[in-house]
Order: C-alpha cells, then sequence, then structure tokens
C-alpha cells in the first residue's frame, strides 16, 4: 500500500502547556514509509499525547483506505437486473394477520396501551419479515391503530418505486372497540 | 378555524427540507374544507399525488412512499407507529401533521436511495 510514491507529511507540533494549542512549526519531509499509511500515523499520534505533546498528521494524497473507511459504502456492481427472489407478498399477509390476531384479539382500546401497542407490534412485524431472510430488500412496516365508533378515516398512500421489484402487504384487523391496520412495504436495493 | 402545521423530524440521510413543501400541498387541497366523505378519495389522492411530483421535482435518486391517513376530528384516539429496515446513512423519512376544525391529516414520507 505504501509504494505508490513520496508522500509529503505536515506536523503541527503543540506546546507543552496543556491549555496551549497553537501551532508553533510546521514541517515538511518526504519519506517512504514500508507500513502501510493509516497505522503509521496513528501510531504516531499515540506516542505523543503521552510527552504531553500531540501530532496530527494527515497525508495529501486520498488513498483507497480513506474511502472504504467514509460512511456511504461504495458497493461492486453485481450484474443483477433484478431482484433473485421476489418479496413473498402472500406469506407476509399471513404474518400480518397472526401477528394483529395475536396482539389485539381480546384488547379493549385505552390510550397508554394502544401507544405501546403500535411501536410493538411494528417491531415484531419487522422482525417476522427479516426472519424469512429476503436478500436485499428494505423494509417499511407501518402501523396504526385507532378507537372504533363510527367516525370516518380514510388513509392512502402512493408509491414511486419500480413495480417489478417493489411491493406492498397490508392487513386490515377488527374486534369491538378498535381497529388496527398494518402494512408492510418492501423496496429493492438495487 | 385555525391550523396548525407542526414536523416531527425531518429527513435523516438525505436532509432535504421537504415538511414545508408538503404543508403546501395539503394546505391548497384541504385547506378551508370540511370532512366531507364524498371528496375524501380525491383530496388523499391529489395530496399525495402532489406531494410525490414535488419530490420528484427535487431529482435525487430515491424510491419514495407516500402515505396519507385524513381523520375526522373526534372524541376518538388514533396511534401511528412506523419501524423500518434499511440503511440509516442514506435513507430517511419525514413526517408532516396538519389539522383543521373537522379532520387531522398525517402525510408519512420515506425516501430509499437507489444505488447508481
Amino acid at each position: 500500500m505504501g509504494e505508490s510514491g513520496p508522500k509529503s507529511l505536515e506536523a503541527m507540533m503543540m506546546s507543552d502547556i496543556a491549555k496551549d494549542r497553537m501551532a508553533h512549526s510546521v514541517k515538511k519531509r518526504g519519506s517512504m514509509s514500508s507500513l502501510s499509511g493509516r497505522e503509521f500515523w496513528q501510531k504516531e499520534l499515540h506516542r505523543c499525547t503521552k510527552n504531553s505533546m500531540s501530532t496530527v498528521s494527515y497525508m495529501d494524497e486520498p488513498s483507497q483506505r480513506d474511502d472504504a473507511s467514509r460512511l456511504t459504502v461504495q458497493m461492486e456492481n453485481t450484474y443483477q437486473l433484478g431482484p433473485t427472489k421476489h418479496f413473498p407478498v402472500v406469506i407476509v399477509n399471513h404474518i400480518l394477520k397472526d401477528v394483529l390476531t395475536k396482539y389485539l384479539q381480546e384488547e379493549q382500546y385505552e390510550p397508554e396501551l394502544c401507544r405501546q401497542m403500535t411501536k410493538t407490534i411494528s417491531e415484531v412485524i419487522k422482525a417476522q419479515v427479516k426472519d424469512l431472510m429476503i436478500p436485499r430488500y428494505k423494509l417499511i412496516v407501518i402501523v396504526h391503530i385507532g378507537q372504533l365508533n363510527s367516525q370516518n378515516i380514510f388513509i392512502g398512500s402512493r408509491c414511486l418505486w419500480d413495480p417489478k421489484s417493489d411491493t406492498f402487504s397490508s392487513y386490515v384487523f377488527r374486534n369491538s372497540s378498535l381497529f388496527a391496520l398494518a402494512s408492510v412495504y418492501a423496496v429493492y436495493f438495487e | 378555524f385555525t391550523f396548525r402545521i407542526r414536523k416531527i423530524e425531518a429527513l435523516r440521510g438525505c436532509e432535504i427540507p421537504l415538511d414545508v413543501d408538503i404543508t403546501h400541498c395539503i394546505d391548497g387541497v384541504l385547506g378551508g374544507e370540511d370532512y366531507n366523505q364524498n371528496n375524501i378519495n380525491q383530496w388523499t389522492a391529489s395530496i399525495v399525488e402532489q406531494s410525490l411530483t414535488h419530490l420528484v421535482k427535487l431529482g435525487k435518486a430515491y424510491k419514495y412512499i407516500v402515505t396519507c391517513a385524513v381523520v375526522q376530528r373526534s372524541a376518538y384516539g388514533f396511534h401511528t407507529a412506523s419501524s423500518c429496515f434499511w440503511d440509516t446513512t442514506s435513507d430517511g423519512t419525514c413526517t408532516v401533521r396538519w389539522e383543521n376544525r373537522t379532520m387531522n391529516c398525517i402525510v408519512n414520507v420515506f425516501a430509499i436511495a437507489i444505488v447508481l
């Protein structure tokens, strides 16, 4: 990794007084390092701090290691045109039905209970759909719970995606005092 | 009547200030209207479609999911929660709540990055 050519190093020396952090001098030296770039500079940093002196050093030319450490990961091309395994809508429908019935069959509407319940149910559904292990799919699970008593509610959604690979699944559950709507959107990661 | 607008969280990851655009969309469609069962279908459709057009105009490489829930204002409770399995560095969400004298409207936008 260190064979790409002379690297220029700028070092800032800090004074001994702990509070004073102004740079006193700047040195430039070219050196060929046989260690790989990153570890060498880090070692230098640690050593200097023990003696109440710190050096900050960086390399001018960006190396491949710098790119990999940034948050957004550069993916290689897979040359896949579409998903190998499509999202199983029917299975997910069953999951939604089972989870909603299990959690809400006997419940009455109560504000505190339903507030916790929406969060719990959405986490449970997400975990169960993740267990299906469909590769390269991102999931969004939305749960609405409301009190059922002759008021009107209308919920709609539109999506801008690739309909060949992305899909959604939803289920409505009703009992005597409440209703619940759960939807799962699955988006293929291109 | 007064309508109050509150944003829950801005779009993380992609950092697009969406709540203003979406509130304008909702105002345009629902502002000054009372809850009406006949029109509700068409109102939600136009809110969602206008939000999507705004998002597309931003020209970013994202897939979008927009959901809109309109509830008649009543003494009855309503809860919503969502959980997502995605890449937290590049994907994000934005939620806008809007209300007037007769109804409440909640619009959720989810944006998922496309890696080109």
